[in-house]
């Protein structure tokens, strides 16, 4: 055993062994714990929120949920636009690299199978481009390549089937909206046009885009890191999408597809070359029932071009010009010419005046205001040339009536001098002239007024031209608006078109009250300003006679002026002619404006606003008149001029027929030795001119031959109305009332030349060329 | 204290009994090993070590089904073998706690020559390279194992036994640095050639214990300490590869998606415990995000869904095992026993503390399992199986000394 000496050896090696045993302890077992304790201290409780933050960040996905864009409602809640659902299937090339790739592992497919098999099929559901997707696929780190966007319900249910048959991951459907517009290209550059994004860029779409869009919502989900998710966890965050709100306008569906169907007509009649905007408005209220240009498109698809616009870029040959081609073509269809574009308002102005001087007192209804045919240069400070009235003749002795009816420009020049520049100014300024309408609408334009100083210096040549709407420039929604505060008794109102908007709820957000900007006039001098325009339209040598409806108190003026500053510049003549009516005219309801730019001689028809805006302008009333709920009513005689429609007289008696026959005012030729009608021309519930022929068949059938339409375009109604009845045909008349004499057809529903059946009813415009002037 | 077979006290325990002077328990026993009586083994370590064992396994599951589930389709998969090598490795331990330390010893040797043919073998015919760039396992078919484990007990039974032979002359530079210093300079160039950082500076370090406590000069350790750092200065400051890993220590977010990645992830993982944590199996880092969340990471995973709380509580319970390791040591029959268990106890606590430091990112990163937590078959066999070494020695602690206590209360 051990020694003593060795005892003691061992002892000392024992106790630094036990010794260093202890230290060891100490260190290991508490020093390195406590270490650690801090550091964990630390990064868990001291900077627990930065991390924790940092880890939910990359932890979570949030999944836009996109709220459903409002719908656009019609006065009478037609709908004009509303959204919805379509798909868009996109794949992620890192899922079908993931997990196809381990299926080839295990089957020994080749990999490039499966997105072979994706694009082929995707191309032939969809249409997309097969080397497009595979070129998409290699990209494999992509979770996220759109193939097609807004497709329909029905092909994306092909792709979720084409997806389940063949079990293939990586492709993937999405919800989105799509916006649509049941009436096409109606209102179209009022209701506007969204762009890819849903987001509005154009008409109320844009005006009202925060309003519609609503606000997407979202869902925050946690996700493992390749993006699926976290197994056994349920924590989402809803975010709910708002949807937006649904609005409804001014706009009345039938009002407007009734101005823009003879919008449309004048353009053709009177062969118009540039543009044409129609506005139809509530004058009480300033709501705007109808607003229509001529360059309409259609919303649904807002970047086509009409073909020949097409044709005519296809020859550009410079790719960069015909693109810039094709942006113009695009912006001027969109252009909305009766809130965007000035014109010169011509003699429409002089109701205007005709307020301010009767406001004033500077004249009355039985002023005096002869007419010479020019104010001669010297008598106007600051002009140096003759003023001359469209009449070179002169009118004579008038008074205000009669020189409103005559749109005298030398009466309304006087009128205009008497008022001053100064009284003048203010009240244009107080008609709204100066300023923005406020209409909500996008891109309104002001109005091109001269300086304050310009205006009010010794210079009267302004003022002069000024009173009978020369030489400054307004906007059509400008004229109108101002035209409605002369006539509703003197209330300038705000023009507007949305009137209410209800939540995704249904309840109401916004409702638009009608809105007075000032009194401008008195209800006493607006009264007696609409019963003057009634006898432009409805008196005898009125220049409105054109607009005149039968039964309805129409009144108006007439606008024609020719495009000064073009001619200086390039020696072109072009005119603007326009017509604004009112109605009834005891007690305004409506007010119309149409504007058409620049029509063509070629058309056989005066240029003028009188013949070729003022029919247009009644033929709107004469339908929206009765719409809107305004009783008619006939003076003695008129009710003979009316239109008849056609009884049904198949299968009654031969003497039903002629007593009914002489009832209605029409004659009665019967063909065939029966008792019974076995047939009649024309059919029953057509529109035929007073005084025409029907036909009755008594056991014979009507012929079926086809009848060549003749030229009736200059003759009166009894010749028109003849000539139709020799060739079996029916007359059917509007514009100018066919009693008052110069009345002429102006152009016909069909053309010249076109065969149409035995017994068909031809439409004609009348129009009352006794009266030709640039008025 | 609970211990079997009191009353077999036979007539050796009455003549130990006499022999008593301070530190009888650390002689060299090993000439009278067969002789030794043996007892029950330390009932608090051994359930101390299955509580920690079992938090672990539960760990492992709740840190391992995420991956599992997306890579595999079984999300017990690893929790499940994990779990086998659990039981295996609890009969390994009480298994080789009924061993006695001589055997230990005895086996010493062979354990060595084993270990270094193994270390000297894995660099050239061991598998790892395409996974982590250096050939660390052999590939046994059913699972793999690390050589560098069992490199680490057999410093530990080796340097005992070193010490055990110079006993006395361990101050000296000849006896008690030299030999030392040679096997562990070997040892690190083997470990080098695989190349294993980790592994080099795990060895190196429970070397140094084992001297320090075996009564090594302490100079030799300032000296060492010298040596370390100078290294450690030249290659952080001339190999990139070691300074980019510094940069990265300092600021994980300098390269955020590459190097820095498993800190940050880990950091995230820690920070979003908080005080009370996630709860368990709640945790979100775990789905694919940190790396190795069941291996290396697994710590991060237990701050996450078990707090500041639950990590305190599971670092305590490492602290009181390793705590009771030390008391062992200090308790073992003879010196060799007492070597082994400071070896192994300090072995557990090095990985622990290194692997905490780690994921908080207290130190620079490297690859260091948390003992009785991390995945891995054969690493948990071994450390069940170091466990039961130490079970096997705490047997062998006299009851003499208690005894005459009890004696003397009474």
């Amino acid at each position: 055993m051990a020694t003593s000496k060795n005892g003691s050896s061992r002892q000392r090696t024992n106790k630094t062994i036990l010794g260093r045993t202890l230290f060891l302890a100490v260190v290991c077992g508490v020093v390195a714990f406590i270490v650690l304790g801090v550091q964990l201290y630390n990064v868990m409780i001291r900077e627990h929120d930065k991390y924790q933050e940092m880890a939910v960040r990359q932890q979570t996905r949030s999944v836009a949920v996109s709220a459903s864009r409002g719908t656009i409602y019609d006065a009478n809640g037609k709908t004009l636009a509303r959204s919805a659902t379509a798909y868009t299937v996109f794949i992620s090339p890192y899922e079908i690299k993931l997990y196809h790739e381990k299926e080839y592992k295990s089957n020994e497919k080749v990999y490039n199978d499966e997105p072979v098999l994706i694009a082929t099929e995707l191309n032939r559901i969809l249409g997309a481009d097969i080397d497009t997707m595979l070129e998409q696929m290699k990209d494999t780190k992509s979770w996220y390549k759109t193939v097609a966007t807004k497709i329909s319900a029905e092909l994306a249910n092909e792709v979720r089937k084409f997806k389940e048959e063949q079990s293939i991951a990586g492709v993937h459907i999405e919800e989105d909206s799509k916006r649509y517009y049941p009436c096409g290209d109606l209102a179209c550059h009022v209701i506007g046009f969204v762009g890819r994004e849903n987001f509005g860029l154009e008409g109320i779409e844009a005006l009202y885009d925060d309003s519609l869009e609503g606000t997407n919502g979202s869902v925050v989900r946690l996700v493992a890191q390749n993006g699926t998710e976290m197994l056994f966890e349920n924590y989402q965050n809803y975010n709910d999408a708002i949807d937006g709100n649904d609005m409804t306008l001014t706009l009345d569906y039938t009002i407007q597809s009734i101005a823009e169907k003879y919008l449309q007509q004048a353009m053709e009649a009177n062969y118009i070359q540039n543009g044409g905007c129609v506005i139809v408005m509530n004058v009480k209220t300033g709501e705007i029932l109808a607003l229509a240009n001529a360059n309409a498109y259609d919303l649904n698809d807002p970047w086509g071009l009409p073909q020949e616009t097409l044709d005519e870029i296809a020859l550009i040959e410079d790719p960069e010009e015909r693109s810039k081609a094709i942006g113009d073509a695009q912006r001027a269809q969109w252009r909305n010419m009766a809130v965007s574009d000035t014109y010169e308002p011509g003699s429409v102005f002089k109701i205007i005046t005709m307020a301010i001087g009767l406001e004033e007192g500077v004249i009355t209804e039985n002023s005096s205001f002869p007419c010479y045919g020019k104010i001669p240069k010297g008598q106007i400070p600051g002009r140096d040339s003759d003023l001359n009235c469209w009449k070179h003749a002169g009118h004579g002795e008038q008074n205000l009536r009669q020189a409103a009816m005559h749109s005298c420009n030398v009466a309304f020049a006087n009128i205009g001098l008497k008022i001053g520049a100064e009284a003048y100014n203010n009240y244009v300024r107080a008609f709204g002239i100066r300023e923005k309408t406020g209409i909500d609408l996008s891109g309104e334009a002001g109005s091109q007024w001269w300086p304050d100083k310009d205006f009010l210096g010794w210079n009267k040549s302004s003022l002069a031209s000024a009173s009978f709407g020369q030489t400054f420039n307004v906007t059509p929604i400008q004229m109108i608006t101002a035209v409605s505060a002369a006539v509703n008794g003197g209330y300038l109102m705000e023009p507007y078109i949305v009137k209410e908007m209800r939540n995704a709820d249904g309840d109401v957000v916004y409702s638009r009250e009608p809105k007075v900007v000032r009194q401008v006039i008195s209800e006493e001098t607006s009264a007696l300003v609409a019963d003057i325009l009634e006898s432009v339209v409805g008196d005898e040598g009125g220049t409105g006679s054109n607009a005149y409806v039968p039964g309805y108190r129409v009144g108006g003026k007439t606008g024609t002026t020719t495009k000064t500053a073009l001619e200086r510049q390039t020696g072109v003549r072009e005119y603007m002619v326009s017509f604004c009516g009112i109605a009834p005219a005891d007690d305004p309801e409506v007010a119309v404006l149409m504007v058409l730019d620049n029509p063509s001689k070629e058309s056989g028809i005066y240029i003028g606003g009188g013949q070729m805006a003022a029919p247009y302008v009644g033929k709107i009333m004469s339908e929206i008149l009765p719409y809107l709920g305004v009783q008619p009513i006939y003076e003695e005689g008129e009710e003979a001029l009316l239109d008849v429609t056609t009884p049904r007289f198949i299968g009654s008696g031969v003497l039903a027929a002629r007593e009914k026959a002489k009832e209605l005012g029409l004659s009665l030729r019967e063909v065939g030795a029966g008792d019974t009608v076995t047939a009649q021309l024309p059919v029953a519930g057509a529109q035929i001119a007073a005084g025409s022929q029907m036909i009755v068949y008594l056991g014979e059938q009507a012929p079926q031959e086809m009848v060549v339409v003749p030229d009736l375009t200059g003759k009166n109604v009894n010749a028109a109305r003849n000539q139709l009845q020799n060739l079996g045909l029916y007359l059917d008349t509007s514009g100018a009332s066919p009693a008052a004499s110069g009345v002429k057809v102006a152009s016909q529903a069909v053309e010249a030349g076109t065969e149409v059946p035995y017994g068909a009813v031809i439409n004609v415009t009348l129009v009352d060329n006794s009266n030709l002037g640039r008025y | 204290m609970v211990r079997l077979g009191k009353n077999a006290a036979g007539a050796e325990q009455t003549e130990y009994a006499q022999m008593d002077y301070a530190g009888e328990q650390l002689r060299d026993r090993r000439e009278e090993s067969r002789r030794v009586e043996r007892g029950a083994f330390d009932l608090p370590f051994f359930l101390l070590t299955l509580l920690i064992l079992s938090i672990g396994v539960v760990m492992v599951l709740s840190a391992s089904f995420a991956r599992a589930y997306y890579k595999d389709g079984n999300a017990m998969g690893i929790f499940l073998r994990q779990l086998g090598f659990a039981g295996l490795g609890i009969a390994l331990m009480i298994f080789l706690s009924t061993l006695p330390t001589a055997f230990y010893r005895r086996m010493t040797p062979l354990l060595v020559v084993i270990t270094g043919f193994m270390l000297a073998l894995v660099p050239f015919l061991g598998t790892g390279k395409s996974e982590v760039g250096a050939n660390r396992w052999f590939n046994l078919g059913f699972t793999t194992f690390q050589p560098s484990e069992i490199a680490k007990i057999a410093i530990i039974l080796l340097f005992a036994h070193m010490i055990c032979l110079y006993r006395g002359k361990m101050k000296t530079f000849r006896y008690g640095v030299v030999p030392f210093a040679g096997i562990l300079a070997v040892t690190v160039f083997l470990l080098i050639l695989e190349p294993h950082l980790s592994a080099s500076v795990i060895i190196l370090a429970i070397g140094a214990i084992m001297m320090f406590v075996g009564g090594a000069p302490l100079w030799c350790f300032l000296l060492g300490v010298g040596v370390v750092g100078v290294v450690g200065f030249v290659v952080v400051n001339f190999f990139p590869y070691a300074s980019s890993r510094i940069t990265v220590w300092q600021d994980p977010w300098s390269d955020p998606l590459n190097k820095g990645l498993q800190t940050i992830q880990s950091l995230y993982a820690i920070g979003s415990g908080g005080m009370t944590g996630l709860g368990l199996g709640q945790g979100r880092q775990k789905y694919m995000y940190l790396p190795e969340e069941h291996n290396d990471f697994i710590f991060s995973i237990v701050c996450e869904e078990l707090g500041f709380i639950g990590a305190m509580l599971i670092l305590f319970l490492f602290a009181v095992l390793i705590i009771r390791g030390y008391w062992l040591a200090l308790h073992a029959k003879d010196r060799f026993g007492s070597l082994v268990i400071v070896g192994i106890v300090s072995l557990l606590a090095i990985q622990v503390f290194l692997n905490v430091a780690v994921v908080t990112n207290l130190v620079p990163c490297t690859g260091i399992s948390l003992p009785f937590f991390s995945y891995g078959g054969t690493a948990l066999l071994i450390q069940l199986g170091e466990m039961g070494i130490v079970l096997s020695i705490s047997r062998e602690i006299p009851l003499r000394k208690k005894k005459s206590e009890d004696v003397e209360k009474s």
